[in-house]
């Protein structure tokens, strides 16, 4: 119990950390909110009374309180460029960034789970050093060009897949491969490295000297055990997906928050982008969070560790 | 986490629609951002609002008034009649236009709270009353024979024009019919006099926009594409390339309140450095056209005969040395711009074609927020922005009157004449034939002045795919979707 609001009162000050910083960083960068809204051929009357309106007249600390006031009522304002309440611009688009982000962890698993056992049951063979390269060139690819690559292979050559956009279910597989390729290369490497280091520990060569298969050795023994780093990894690629789907969002015309953000960013729309970092801040918390748990629950002993248990 | 990834995907097969063959998708870089015409002022919104609703009155492609829902006539200098045409459509709902609509249309658009960025512009009206169910008169406070031009706000039944609110669907009495629009910044529309099904869109990245069209997923894209891009899709014969002349102005902009760039001989030097043929006919492909003034020749208060700063690299260096700058002292001047890609690669020219006569350009590129914002502050000393659709020759007030400073116009470069803003105010009392004569002239004195260094009109270029009667319009409008058809004859 302690633990958890301990966890939660972290997440809290990370959370007005974040939108304390996103609403200063806003309130100082170049570009008027009163522009967006009456373009720049509105009367000097007219701008005032928006300016007003919008509370733009007040001093910063006093805008920073009302900010907060309507975050807790759950009012993250309304889009100046949209004329919508920025929850419900969100709402729309969450799913889509959620569902991106799940299929791409999908990947992720897919992929560097068996690579991973792979290049460490070969350590320093040819699929170790195979792995190695591919997760190198899977790291050293930027999306931005990984994407209309896979487009120009699977849509225009092979005929497969969609190029983008939202044409049923299939549409979501060349985005959720682009963003994943690169983090799969990174947990990879998380769990071969962690694997062999699991590997060389004495209990494994008791397990193996008990008469234990190989097989056996690394999913009963060193896998379970090389799991916790691979998923606080996990944990950091999760909420990466939320916030780093940008690009991939935009190049794939994908619905997300994310291309959400950009456009507000364009836009000089404040009330979306603070609303929109404020869900992706979360989004990271609340990843790494269950991240925690799950490492507490695979390993009992960093769980006791973290509760102070057993000292 | 796997449960998670699998919820992911479920969710994605929830919500995932399949692709309607004989639907049209026109594929566009900015989804409109507003199917509101009384809150639209972004180019995309603009002209998807023309497909949703109709106008009193439409420019034609020399800028000139042409009634679309009604024909005008001046009662007095003050004083406007609109009679509402009877062939005007009808709206969505079936109910003929009335002028308590349009009463109420502009009525909200004056409203103070409903905040609309087309306010400014109609301020000057003291009333408008319904005289009979087809009448409409307008009241002026001051005098404007140019007022028809101002007459293009799509119009709204009266029970939607009273909303304060934007208005999420649209009932307009324009050539389509809003069907349904999704969170993902896919609209749907329906042609009303065929059912003919119409998507448009999003797709910012223009690779894929041209991917998509190669596939057959989307059957039109216009504007907004790399020239490489447009190069590359000239050579295909599965797509066809239409290409019009736009009046989409680029100019290079000097900042007149720089101590160095007040200086006319200083600006002289960079436009005679800048060799327009060349930027034309190989970053564009030649799909431009070189540009002296804002407005269009072929437009009513357009400019034919303007003489161009040509480029001459020796008439540029004497201006430098007479100057002051030379080897010894060079001109040091930096260039702001966004991080569009072409925008960049323009800038690049110009760092060459400026360095090869001694000025050193530093190149600033920013996002389009930080950049727009610095350019309307006037923090800068030379960037490079365009006109968009530019038609109605208000642009000249707009842009050029000393009056019209950011933030209370667009006059980014602090640029003060006496006789442009004594033109420009007396054009705005005379008649459209006498108002050309001092607009012509306030444009030559403008040009003479380097205000901007005018660059060109870019061309609109549509390509379509599995469609035909598709044309851009001469300001990048949509109004050719009205005839658009699948090929296979649907």
């Amino acid at each position: 119990m302690t633990r958890l609001l301990k966890a939660l009162a972290d997440a809290l000050l990370v959370l007005f950390g974040v939108s304390t910083l996103v609403f200063v960083l806003l309130a100082v960068v170049p570009g008027d909110p009163v522009d967006v809204v009456l373009g720049e051929s509105a009367q000097s009357a007219d701008r005032e009374a928006m300016r007003e309106a919008l509370g733009l007249n007040r001093p910063l600390v006093e805008r920073w309180g009302a900010f907060y006031l309507d975050l807790l009522q759950g009012d993250l304002g309304e889009s100046l460029v949209r004329r919508e309440p920025v929850s419900a611009l969100i709402a729309q688009r969450l799913p889509w960034t959620l569902a991106l982000a799940g299929a791409a962890l999908l990947v992720v698993l897919l992929i560097s789970l068996p690579a991973g056992m792979l290049a460490a049951r070969n350590h320093n063979r040819w699929p170790d050093r195979a792995v190695q390269v591919i997760a190198l060139l899977g790291l050293s690819i930027p999306n931005f060009w990984l994407g209309p690559l896979f487009v120009m292979l699977f849509s225009i050559g092979l005929g497969w897949l969609p190029v983008s956009g939202n044409q049923g279910a299939a549409s979501v597989v060349l985005p959720a491969l682009t963003l994943g390729l690169s983090m799969a290369a990174v947990s990879t490497r998380m769990l071969r490295a962690s694997l062999l280091e699991i590997m060389s520990q004495p209990y494994l060569r008791t397990a193996r000297c008990k008469g234990l298969d190989e097989h056996a050795v690394m999913y009963r023994h060193a896998l379970p055990n090389a799991l916790a780093p691979f998923i606080t990894v996990l944990g950091l690629q999760l909420g990466a997906l939320l916030a780093g789907a940008v690009i991939t969002e935009v190049v794939f015309a994908w619905p997300g928050i994310g291309t959400l953000l950009v456009d507000a960013i364009g836009q000089r729309d404040y009330p979306v982008v603070q609303g929109v970092v404020l869900v992706i801040a979360f989004g990271y918390v609340l990843s790494n969070r269950l991240a925690d748990l799950l490492v507490a629950r695979v390993d009992p002993r960093i769980g006791a560790a973290d509760t102070g248990a057993g000292t | 986490m796997v449960r998670l990834a699998i919820t992911g995907l479920l969710l994605v097969l929830a919500a995932c629609n399949g692709r309607d063959p004989q639907a049209i998708v026109f594929a566009v870089a900015s989804a409109p951002t507003v199917l509101d015409p009384r809150l639209a002022s972004d180019a995309a919104s603009e002209r998807v609002n023309a497909l949703l609703f109709d106008r009193l009155v439409v420019l034609d492609d020399r800028g000139e008034p042409v009634a679309q829902m009604g024909r005008w006539q001046q009662l007095g200098p003050r004083h406007y009649r609109v009679e509402l045409v009877p062939e005007r459509r009808a709206f969505a709902d079936g109910r003929q236009p009335d002028a308590h609509d349009v009463v109420a249309t502009y009525q909200s658009v004056l409203d103070p709270a409903l905040a609309s960025p087309h306010r400014g512009g109609l301020a000057h009206i003291e009333s408008i009353v319904a005289v009979d169910p087809s009448t409409v008169d307008f009241s002026l406070s001051r005098d404007d024979p140019l007022f028809p031009l101002r007459l293009t706000i799509g119009i709204l039944p009266a029970a939607q024009a009273r909303q304060t609110d934007a208005v999420e669907t649209p009932r307009g009495s324009g050539a389509f019919a809003f069907q349904r629009r999704s969170g993902n910044g896919r609209l749907e529309l329906r042609r009303r006099s065929d059912g003919q099904r119409l998507v448009i869109e999003q797709v910012a990245d223009p690779t894929m926009r041209t991917l998509k069209l190669l596939r057959g997923e989307a059957d039109l894209v216009q504007n907004d594409l790399p020239p490489e891009m447009v190069a590359y899709l000239a050579d295909r014969p599965a797509v066809e390339l239409t290409t019009r002349p736009g009046t989409t102005f680029a100019y290079l902009g000097f900042n007149m309140a720089d101590p160095i760039l007040a200086r006319r001989q200083v600006r002289a030097a960079v436009a005679h450095a800048i060799d327009r043929d060349a930027i034309i006919r190989h970053l564009f492909g030649g799909r431009a056209e070189k540009a002296e003034s804002v407005l269009r020749p072929g437009h009513w208060a357009g400019v034919g005969d303007m003489q161009p700063f040509g480029f001459d690299p020796e008439t540029s260096r004497r201006l430098l040395a007479e100057a002051g700058f030379g080897p010894a002292n060079p001109l040091n001047l930096v260039y702001k711009t966004s991080t569009d890609p072409l925008r960049l690669r323009i800038a690049h020219v110009f760092q060459q074609q400026l360095a090869d006569v001694g000025i050193r350009l530093e190149i600033a590129s920013y996002d389009w927020g930080t950049f727009f914002g610095d350019i309307k502050a006037g923090r800068f000393q030379l960037y490079s922005l365009a006109w968009v659709g530019v038609n109605s020759p208000d642009i000249l007030r707009y842009a050029f009157h000393s009056a019209s400073r950011p933030p209370a116009g667009a006059n980014r470069g602090r640029y003060h004449s006496v006789v442009v803003d004594r033109l420009v105010e007396e054009a705005e009392k005379l008649q459209a034939a006498q108002a050309a004569v001092l607009l012509r002239e306030a444009q030559r004195q403008v040009h003479d002045d380097l205000v901007y260094v005018p660059l060109w009109y870019e061309a609109n270029v549509a390509v379509s795919g599995d469609v035909s009667g598709f044309a851009p319009g001469f300001d990048g409008n949509y109004l050719a979707l009205q005839r658009v058809m699948k090929r296979d004859g649907h």
